[in-house]
């Protein structure tokens, strides 16, 4: 049951960095390849279906550590006290940003919430180096410690190259060559590597530290049944948005 | 303010922000979804245009609730490490089960309302947004199930320093959540309701020339506010039958909000039940009444954070009852410096973007029902095209 548990945390982590990763690589993107105010509605257009269905992966990570490592949720959240307070900080302004732009025409209101999209892309991307860096250290060392402002750097420009691996699938000719599924596929690999290898390393910890039995079956006896209408309804986002299907028809709301 | 009064405030700011926004979540959803089966059946225009006008306050104020929902979940963990670590084997699992399905299936199949719009076979789309009332719904019980833990712990037994679940059906049927839940669901409807007869009323009053519009509009939100008052009151009184035994005894703090909020209850509901209702089919044309209708919009709002400071003070001290105090469930080692640096920070980034938010809504409502985004067909609009 245990290892049941991990499996499904591992999941859907890896999968907040392989669907949620692209969505920040456009957004850190924004002002390198989104010159115009056109560009930058396109690029936005191109993640907008995907980004409710990519975010709550990250929800539903944090709910599973609660539900499933109660003895873990705190000490990783307060070990990582200023980083999680300014993550969340960016993650508020860079949905505040992809909801707020359009309702408004102006461009000086447009373009100050395209800036907060990709500030607040940054401070996540940049977050989530130095956190996974300070869980595989067992959050012993400093938050600026320099390898973790490397691993920094690194996600977030393994996020810019998913997304702009993901610009090239959804708007093929926008910015490079035409990308396929199967490049897409493998860019979000990338994107979810740094987690799948903290994932790994902690894997005894984690299954060490795991709720008794009884919560587990419950937990599983709850959520279980619904991990395939979950996994559904993501496929259903998918199959709806790819590329091509009578697409140019389709304003987006962001 | 010494550090346990920090933390104690930011939550409570917090979530009171939060749920101004979820209040309306929740009582606007089901009233989307019946516009756009309206919509679906009839194919009429009109019944498209209110889906859209009223879908698009829906989804606008749905963005807040998000926001200031991860800073909710994320506070257990950052400031109640305590209460995981004493309970987290009980109230880990509802708090579990909104986020991990409830909420991830809310937000994926709202996606796919809003994005979806012509793209989607007419009837996949229409259930995408029942799927989203039904979840939204869904969330609000495993929040008020994880809620009603803390009000009475019932369905734990304590082994050792921590507390094991023992019965989750028992925490299904808490005493002290059988009643609160159809409560905030009526509380919901109710808001939703009031938003809908005020922002006709405001419209009707300018002359704007969406008569049938926002007549229709009116009919349905004054209907539903009846419903929901009724269903409020009720579950509100019947609440009393399941409280903690000396809840309210001598706690000032909690029976002023309790107080206002009955009285404020008790006055709005004769006057939705005695004056709106039989009013029903002339209200649309007494511009003065507008006027009181238009006023009374925020009063849901106000009275259902009453409603929460009165449950939520009147646990004090304790975190969960009888059990462990707020002071104990606090994380060790928290500092005010750090409480203080993130309230400040919460407080200020949402608390802006809540007024933006507001505002937002407003200018929706000023406009009427033309030029919307939601919805809106490549010709309607012609840049920013996915693909």
């Amino acid at each position: 049951m245990e290892l049941i548990w991990f499996a499904f945390f591992a999941v859907l982590l890896a999968g907040y960095f392989a669907l949620e990763g692209f969505d920040l690589g456009v957004g850190l993107l924004l002002p390198v390849l989104g010159r115009t105010a056109g560009d930058r509605d396109r690029m936005v257009a191109g993640i907008a279906p995907f980004v409710l269905a990519g975010e709550v992966w990250l929800v539903a990570v944090a709910g599973t550590l609660f539900g499933a490592y109660p003895m873990l949720e705190g000490e990783v959240l307060f070990g990582l006290y200023p980083l999680v307070v300014a993550m969340l900080l960016s993650w508020i302004v860079r949905d505040a940003g992809l909801w707020f732009r359009r309702r408004i025409g102006g461009a000086r209101w447009r373009g100050f919430w395209d800036l907060m999209i990709t500030l607040g892309s940054l401070g996540l991307s940049f977050g989530w180096g130095v956190a996974l860096h300070a869980a595989a250290t067992g959050f012993g060392s400093s938050l600026l410690h320099p390898l973790g402002l490397l691993l920094g750097l690194v996600v977030t420009l393994l996020f810019a190259f998913h997304g702009w691996i993901f610009l090239g699938w959804r708007l093929p000719g926008f910015a490079g060559a035409a990308r396929s599924g199967r490049a897409l596929l493998l860019s979000a690999a990338l994107a979810a590597l740094p987690a799948i290898g903290v994932l790994a390393g902690g894997m005894g910890y984690l299954l060490d530290h795991s709720a008794p039995p009884a919560t587990l079956n419950v937990l599983s006896l709850m959520v279980l049944p619904f991990a395939p209408i979950m996994l559904g309804a993501q496929l259903w986002v998918w199959r709806t948005f790819r590329p091509g299907k009578d697409a140019d028809r389709i304003p987006s709301f962001f | 303010m010494d550090v346990l009064e920090l933390a104690r405030l930011q939550f409570a700011v917090t979530g009171s922000l939060h749920f101004l926004f979820v209040v309306l979540t929740l009582g606007l959803a089901p009233l989307v979804a019946i516009m756009h089966t309206r919509w679906a059946r009839s194919g009429r225009p009109l019944d498209e245009r209110m889906t859209r006008f009223w879908g698009q306050i829906y989804v606008i104020n749905y963005a807040m609730g998000i926001v200031t929902g991860l800073v909710m979940e994320f506070q257990f963990g950052l400031s109640w490490s305590g209460l995981s670590h004493y309970a987290g084997d009980v109230f880990g699992a509802p708090l579990a089960m909104e986020t991990l399905v409830a909420f991830f299936l809310e937000s994926t199949f709202l996606g796919l309302w809003i994005f979806g719009w012509g793209r989607l076979p007419k009837y996949a789309h229409l259930a995408c947004i029942w799927l989203v009332a039904a979840t939204a719904y869904a969330s609000a019980f495993y929040i008020m199930v994880a809620n009603s833990f803390l009000q009475n712990p019932a369905g734990a037994v304590v082994a050792g320093d921590r507390l094991e679940l023992a019965d989750f059906g028992a925490l299904l049927t808490n005493k002290t959540l059988v009643f609160s839940f159809p409560h905030v669901l009526g509380a919901g409807l109710f808001t939703g309701a009031m938003v809908l007869v005020g922002a006709s009323a405001y419209q009707l009053r300018r002359r704007t020339g969406e008569v049938e519009f926002f007549t229709r509009s009116m009919r349905m939100g004054v209907v539903t506010a009846a419903i929901g008052i009724f269903l409020t009151v009720g579950f509100g009184y019947a609440q009393f039958g399941g409280i903690q035994e000396g809840k309210f005894d001598g706690d000032v703090a909690a029976a002023v909000p309790l107080a206002i909020m009955m009285e404020g209850g008790n006055l709005l509901s004769l006057f939705v039940l005695l004056f709106m209702l039989p009013l029903v089919a002339v209200l649309h044309r007494w511009r003065r009444t507008q006027l009181v209708l238009i006023a009374l919009t925020p009063l849901p709002f106000v009275l259902a954070i009453l409603g929460w400071l009165a449950r939520e003070l009147g646990r004090q001290p304790w975190m969960i009852w009888e059990r462990l105090t707020v002071a104990d469930a606090m994380t060790p080692g928290l500092t005010s410096g750090m409480v203080t640096a993130s309230l400040v920070g919460f407080v200020l980034v949402l608390g802006l973007l809540a007024v933006v938010d507001y505002v937002l809504i407003a200018r929706v409502i000023r406009r009427g029902p033309r030029d919307l985004d939601l919805g809106a067909t490549a010709e309607q609009r012609s840049p920013a095209l996915t693909y």
